[in-house]
């Protein structure tokens, strides 16, 4: 197990060093700079000053060396439209709102939507598998700024009763929160349903029926513990994904979280900022894909125990 | 008052486009200690009566009866407590399969231990040791380690023994066993079928056994139900029903049981074989890790065979799962590839043949598989399937390939007007001829059948290997026929070739095969065949694996006229009669 995960980190590294080259490098495959023309009408002096200040007139393996020699002491720099902060005090402060959002909403969103997939699976083709399974596919059809504008409309314009957007007192919160949980919601409710009636049709669980086992004991012992070895392997990178919230939610609640800065990092080619961004999720994502793989191994003992013994 | 009872018994399942009556009508009874056996084919709604018995059927089943009464119980009354007691205590089932019917997240002991908890107040301590007693009982040697152990760890047949346990952990009084043999090899089947009569006379229990299998029931029963379409067709005594059947379809099952065929008539040594394997094996890499490194292995699925089929003749290569007969099989056809050895078609040597070179060699040689539910494409029509061949060689224009298809789509015994059908329409049987039709329509000289008819129901089974047998004469075709059926073999084959873990220990004509069998190995799969007549049933004597190793047979320099040799290897002890054997001085 020990050397198992020592070479995934290893390999969780390369992954790594590969979507940093190829991020770094298509970034700056966009043609244009921080400090075009038409943004900053300086004179070519003043700007060639500039760009050498940051390191930009070196060649770009220079420049991605220096960058990724910072990230490894967590300095990644200063971002190009606010100066006045480094680039990791910028996320700190704007990472929070988004990970409120994103971490309540699948907190929210993915026990429900397990809890609703089960009730389905348990009870198939009655209205509750009907009712579930219009939800979940709602959920996952209707993009979320249409949801998001919906229930603006219902419970902010029509019922007035809780604010339409912004951020900071908690019932402003709300809103934004139940737009995005839909998503998890939706989704875990999928994918826990035909799980369950996988496990459900399987000969072992007519088995322990006929062992005179209570149904009950077989649904939270047995099928669930089956069911839930696919699932693993699907929601914790989805759990992880989200930590960085939902750059539409963020818009059309105006919540000031981290999604903003992803579109104004790229269109102001903010090198800085938008490397980090995209460094942060790849992270999050090697590692959440690392850990389902663990947990998957763990509650499988077709490979925690191997095979002959 | 029998311990079993039930009375007009209607099982149906309400499904896409309707009702189907999976059971019509049955009343049958079982008296404590008493052994019934239900008989037959799939659909004939044998399972579905005894899983009816403790209310597990699906709910998409209607069940409706005058009454089912389980230990004085009436089932279809029966609240939440009255069937945990059923369930488990009452009667306890064993399935076809083991390696699907334990959970594959709990440890053997975890679900044993389980079963008894359910039933008896007692603490997991008391009921793993319990456990442990019945593995034991069940003669698995090494009972406490077993306990630890998951389901992919183990062997079908030790699953089967472990789910055997399982079921005795209640002291159930009646066991009902639902095809417990059918995924298992000869050999084994024959030590779960005396294990079962063993712990049925220990534990004085009833026992109901559901099989297609006419052997099984001359081995177990003292009562025999025949079932077809959901009625009973005849019910009697185990000798009077094989010694003087009284029903139509009775009398078929059991033809279907003793049919034989006239030998194949071969061009002998005259000509080059159709078909020869020299030195040919397959050996897999196996990855093991070691910390963050690989190390490598090599599994011999094959050790180097010599295989020859003469012209015109039918070949058995009879082995159990795991021998290597199939993927001798597959590479025969260059499906797999050997690691070493030569294939020799009429004297060519296809082994290292690239692709096109290769394309003119596959017309002659074609492959018929067991499961003819994924062999055939679910998206095309039969005359398509059966005329693609013609359309991959470029024989004939798509008018003649068509009337091509049609036409053997009649020589397999289907009629023409199915040229429009999917195969899913079709039952295994027919899926089986059209397998054989694209497989013939090329006129191959060389036909390989992968255990062709062990999926299907005996009667079937007996029409496909007479559809077999007759072309093979009519074409002339050289078949190598791999089968774990020797009844079948027995019947249909020329020789055997005997395989065991990936060596031919074994080779003769047939009927000297059967006579005079030298190998352990060979004694023993022919000593499992279940007996035909329930008079025939006896004990038997099983050798472990080291024990088959130790009675390798000894040949003398003066009986052999060959070198000695202290490691087994192939000799020719009679013209036509090779055997893994010994040589001494």
């Amino acid at each position: 197990m020990i050397g198992y995960i020592l070479r995934r980190l290893v390999s969780v590294a390369v992954t790594f060093i590969i979507v940093s080259l190829i991020i770094f490098f298509m970034m700056h495959a966009i043609p244009g700079g921080p400090f075009d023309a038409n943004d900053m009408p300086v004179s070519q002096a003043v700007r060639d000053k500039m760009m050498a200040n940051l390191g930009l007139d070196q060649p770009l393996w220079v420049q991605y060396t220096r960058y990724m020699w910072g990230v490894l002491h967590f300095d990644f720099g200063v971002p190009y439209q606010s100066p006045g902060e480094t680039v990791t005090q910028l996320l700190s402060r704007a990472w929070v709102p988004s990970l409120v959002l994103g971490g309540l909403g699948v907190l929210i969103g993915a026990p429900l939507g397990i809890l609703l997939g089960m009730a389905a699976a348990l009870n198939r083709n009655t209205w509750i598998d009907y009712l579930a399974s219009t939800v979940a596919t709602l959920g996952l059809t209707i993009p979320v700024f249409v949801t998001s504008m919906l229930l603006i409309l219902v419970f902010a314009v029509w019922l007035n009763w809780l604010p339409a957007s912004g951020w900071g007192k908690p019932e402003r919160w709300i809103l934004p929160i139940t737009a995005y949980a839909l998503i998890p919601l939706a989704t875990y409710a999928r994918y826990t349903r035909s799980a369950m009636l996988d496990t459900l049709n399987k000969q072992f669980v007519t088995v322990l029926r006929a062992k005179g086992l209570s149904e009950r004991r077989i649904v939270f012992q047995h099928v669930l513990r089956n069911s839930a070895i696919p699932l693993v392997t699907v929601f914790l990178p989805m759990f992880i994904g989200t930590a960085t919230g939902s750059i539409f939610v963020e818009a059309m609640f105006r919540v000031p979280g981290l999604g903003a800065y992803f579109v104004s990092s790229i269109e102001g080619r903010d090198y800085p900022l938008e490397m980090a961004l995209m460094l942060m999720i790849t992270f999050m994502y090697c590692i959440a894909y690392l850990l389902s793989d663990i947990v998957y191994a763990l509650i499988n003992p077709r490979i925690r125990v191997g095979g002959e013994p | 008052m029998p311990l079993v009872e039930i009375e007009d018994l209607r099982v149906s399942f309400s499904q896409y486009g309707g009702q189907i009556d999976a059971v019509r009508g049955i009343s049958f009874s079982v008296n404590e200690g008493e052994s019934l056996g239900i008989v037959g084919e799939s659909g004939s709604g044998k399972s579905v009566s005894c899983s009816a018995l403790l209310r597990l059927l699906p709910a998409t089943a209607t069940v409706s009866a005058k009454s089912i009464k389980l230990d004085g119980i009436d089932v279809m009354r029966a609240g939440k407590e009255d069937l945990a007691r059923l369930r488990g205590r009452s009667a306890a089932m064993i399935f076809q399969d083991p390696m699907t019917a334990f959970d594959p997240v709990f440890s053997i002991g975890h679900q044993i231990a389980e079963t008894i908890m359910s039933h008896r107040k007692v603490g997991k301590r008391e009921a793993l040791a319990e456990a442990e007693q019945l593995l034991l009982r069940v003669e698995i040697k090494n009972a406490r380690d077993i306990l630890q152990y998951y389901p992919h760890q183990l062997s079908g047949g030790m699953l089967q023994r472990a789910m055997i346990a399982m079921a005795l952990s209640c002291r159930p009084k009646v066991l009902i066993a639902d095809e417990p043999t059918t995924a298992l090899d000869v050999t084994i089947q024959a030590q779960i079928l005396q294990l079962i009569k063993k712990v049925q006379a220990e534990f004085g229990m009833a026992l109901i056994m559901i099989t297609h299998d006419l052997g099984v029931i001359a081995e177990t029963v003292d009562r025999v139900l025949v079932m077809y379409g959901g009625e009973v067709m005849e019910e009697g005594p185990v000798q009077q029903i094989f010694d003087a059947p009284q029903h139509a379809y009775t009398k078929a099952l059991l033809a279907s049981l003793n049919a034989s065929f006239e030998p194949s008539r071969g061009d002998d040594s005259a000509t080059a074989p159709a078909l020869e394997l020299r030195g040919l094996a397959k050996a897999y890499r196996i990855k093991r890790r070691k910390g963050i490194f690989n190390s490598y292995s090599d599994f011999h699925a094959v050790r180097p065979v010599d295989i020859v089929l003469p012209r015109n003749r039918i070949v058995g290569l009879v082995g159990e799962s795991g021998s290597g007969k199939t993927t001798t099989g597959m590479m025969a056809m260059r499906l797999t590839d050997p690691t070493a050895g030569q294939i020799l078609v009429d004297g060519t040597d296809i082994s290292r043949l690239g692709p096109d070179a290769l394309k003119s060699f596959r017309r002659r040689m074609q492959i018929v598989f067991q499961d003819s539910y994924s062999a055939l494409d679910p998206m095309m029509t039969l005359t398509q399937i059966i005329a693609e061949p013609l359309h991959i060689h470029g024989v004939g224009t798509a008018r003649e390939q068509t009337e091509n298809a049609l036409a053997w789509l009649e020589r397999v015994g289907l009629p023409r007007s199915f040229g429009n059908r999917y195969a899913h329409e079709l039952s295994g049987g027919q899926r089986q001829r059209v397998a054989i039709a694209r497989a013939l329509i090329l006129g191959p000289t060389v036909l390989v059948a992968d255990e062709p008819t062990s999926a299907l129901d005996v009667t079937v089974k007996a029409q496909i290997i007479g559809l077999l047998k007759e072309l093979q004469a009519e074409m002339g075709l050289s078949i190598l026929f791999i089968s774990h059926d020797l009844s079948t073999v027995k019947s249909l084959t020329d020789s055997v070739v005997v395989m065991h873990r990936g060596r031919v220990v074994e080779e003769a004509a047939t009927a000297r095969i059967f006579s005079d069998p030298q190998h352990p190995y060979t004694r023993a799969l022919l000593d499992a065949i279940p007996a035909t007549n329930p008079r025939d049933k006896r004990e038997r004597t099983f050798l472990a694996a080291e024990q088959l190793e130790a009675a390798t047979p000894r040949y003398t320099v003066i009986q052999t006229g060959l070198a000695p040799n202290a490691t087994p290897r192939l000799i020719t002890i009679a013209p036509g009669h090779r055997v893994e054997a010994i040589v001494t001085t």
